[in-house]
């Protein structure tokens, strides 16, 4: 065996130590962007020597604490994915409107309630859209707008009401706030009040309708009996020989007047009369309708109006057959009323949940929006003097909320109005 | 007090980053049950830059972390969230 000889062995060494030298800085430099990436101070070489440091693994050690840290970033994405699609069925389940909208009014998202509500084209992208345009169909923002109000002072508004669509709602905006505090856009909610304020105009409706109620039945009351006394005394008197033709022709007006304030006074005393005095009959709608048909015929045929039934199989509904059938006279009259000379009434029925729906669509002008409110109250009429007593609706609407129905009025999308009886169902 | 097991580390005197790795060594050699709850890792130290770089370390690895000042030294109380 050859004996190496100690000069090479020596250059041999030195190399050896220069190139560990060198791993031990690579180490080290290693392990100094380890910690800075953990945010601390590189090591120094006199606080740990080179053979301490191999033993301490440093490098091992980060990477341990990374495995955490990564373990924990995933577990923390999990939580937040789950809480993401629990806040997103919160959103769409929830039962209001919400919309989050930028400072350019643009909508951001909105939930499947407000698409509900107030997006006509249900798979329409509305994202990006302003919201005066898909909201409001305008082409800048309102001026009682309150995401206006919001975002100009960073303060949560409240609008009570506004009509969209033929509905009402309450709109309540909120700001969205950055990280400092600038309102950046605004949360907004929409609730659909209709139902409530239909049920309170109900209750007004009902409450000023009984007052008047008491009141004018006391009043047809003391009525009737001197109407009596000239009905009777007129007749009486229109028996006398010696009256000449022009005479005979005033009394019969004086008759035919007294009679019709009788029928007057009549209908005031039906509409004054309680409750509890009429048992809640049974009545076969579409017989009803064709009992008011067969009964304006004759003034329909006059007019030129064409009186046409769609009348479907609907269940026996409650309520007295022969008010059901006045308050369908009623709504027809005024029709041939409204339309005047020459249209079309069509009248329907069909079945809506538990509900009769008996609707009557005519050609006349329809209602404007300004008297829409009144036409149910008593004496309300827009008919000259002597034609209408402005009772036929008051009086029809009182028969039917007294049997748990309602009476609707829509002005008709192309011509004219519809009315909507709807009458609960017999069980 | 519960019936928690306590891991102590003493590393008074010592500087970071030392410091952080000695206490973050100890967090890894612990760190199953130290999720769990069944253990919490208490570090003394008097150096103050550790009471900065621990903490941070430890909540990113998803610890909840107490720093106490007593009279000598700090106190720092690592144990599972929640
Ligand atoms: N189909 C309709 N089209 C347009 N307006 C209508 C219609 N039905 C009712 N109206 C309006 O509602 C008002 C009130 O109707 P209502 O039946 O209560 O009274 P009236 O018809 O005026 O009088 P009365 O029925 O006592 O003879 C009418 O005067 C009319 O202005
Ligand atoms: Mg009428």
């Amino acid at each position: 065996m050859k004996v190496p000889d100690p000069i090479s062995l020596q250059t041999e060494n030195r190399h050896l130590k220069v190139l560990n030298k060198r791993y031990i800085q690579y180490i080290r430099e290693k392990v100094n962007q380890l910690l800075e990436v953990m945010g601390t101070q590189p090591l120094k070489p006199e606080e740990l020597d080179d053979e301490t440091l191999l033993e301490f693994d440093p490098i091992g050690i980060v990477a341990g604490a990374f495995q955490q840290i990564l373990e924990h970033l995933r577990q923390t994405n999990r939580e937040l994915e789950l809480a993401r699609d629990e806040l997103q069925a919160i959103f769409n389940a929830t039962g209001v409107g919400i919309s989050i909208i930028d400072s350019d009014f643009r909508i951001i998202r909105c939930n499947e309630k407000q698409r509900q509500m107030l997006v006509s084209e249900p798979s329409e992208d509305i994202r990006g859209r302003f919201c005066y345009e898909v909201y409001c169909y305008k082409d800048s923002p309102g001026l009682d707008c309150p995401a206006v109000e919001t975002l100009a002072t960073g303060r949560a508004v409240t609008l009570r009401e506004v009509k969209k669509k033929d509905k009402y709602f309450q709109v309540v905006t909120t700001p969205l706030k950055d990280h400092e505090g600038r309102t950046k856009g605004v949360i907004e909610v929409l609730i659909d009040v209709t139902e409530k304020k239909k049920a309170e105009e109900l209750m007004l409706r009902t409450e000023k309708m009984v007052s008047l109620g008491q009141m004018s039945a006391g009043i047809a009351h003391e009525l009737n009996t001197p109407l009596g006394s000239i009905l009777g005394y007129s007749r009486l008197l229109l028996k006398d020989k010696n009256l000449t033709e022009k005479q005979i022709e005033w009394l019969g007006i004086i008759a035919e007047q007294t009679k019709r304030c009788s029928r007057i006074i009549k209908g005031l005393l039906d509409f004054a009369r309680l409750p509890e005095e009429t048992p809640v009959g049974r009545c076969d709608v579409n017989c009803a309708i064709n009992s008011a048909v067969e009964l304006l015929k004759k003034e329909a045929l006059k007019r030129k109006i064409r009186i046409e039934t769609e009348l479907n199989n609907v269940p026996i509904v409650r309520g007295s057959q022969s008010e059901i059938e006045q308050v369908f006279i009623n709504i027809l009259l005024n029709a041939l009323q409204a339309i005047g000379k020459d249209g079309r009434v069509h009248i329907r029925t069909y079945n809506e949940d538990q509900m009769v729906v008996a609707e009557f669509k005519d050609t006349g002008p329809g209602i404007p929006e300004s008297i829409r409110h009144r036409i149910f109250d008593p004496f309300f009429t827009t008919k000259p003097v002597g034609e209408g007593t402005g009772l036929g609706l008051s009086i029809s609407s009182g028969i039917v909320n007294r049997i748990g129905g309602t009476i609707e009025v829509v002005n008709s999308p192309e011509e004219g109005s519809i009315f909507r009886v709807r009458l609960v169902a017999d069980a | 007090m519960n019936r928690k097991e306590t891991v102590d580390i003493n590393i008074l005197g010592q500087v970071c980053p030392a410091c952080l790795l000695v206490a973050l060594k100890e967090i890894n050699t612990h760190h199953e049950r130290l999720r769990k709850g069944e253990v919490e890792v208490v570090v003394r130290t008097d150096h103050r830059d550790a009471t900065r770089t621990i903490p941070s370390s430890a909540e990113a690895m998803g610890y909840r972390v107490f720093v106490k000042r007593t009279e000598n030294y700090y106190e720092i109380r690592i144990t599972a969230r929640q």
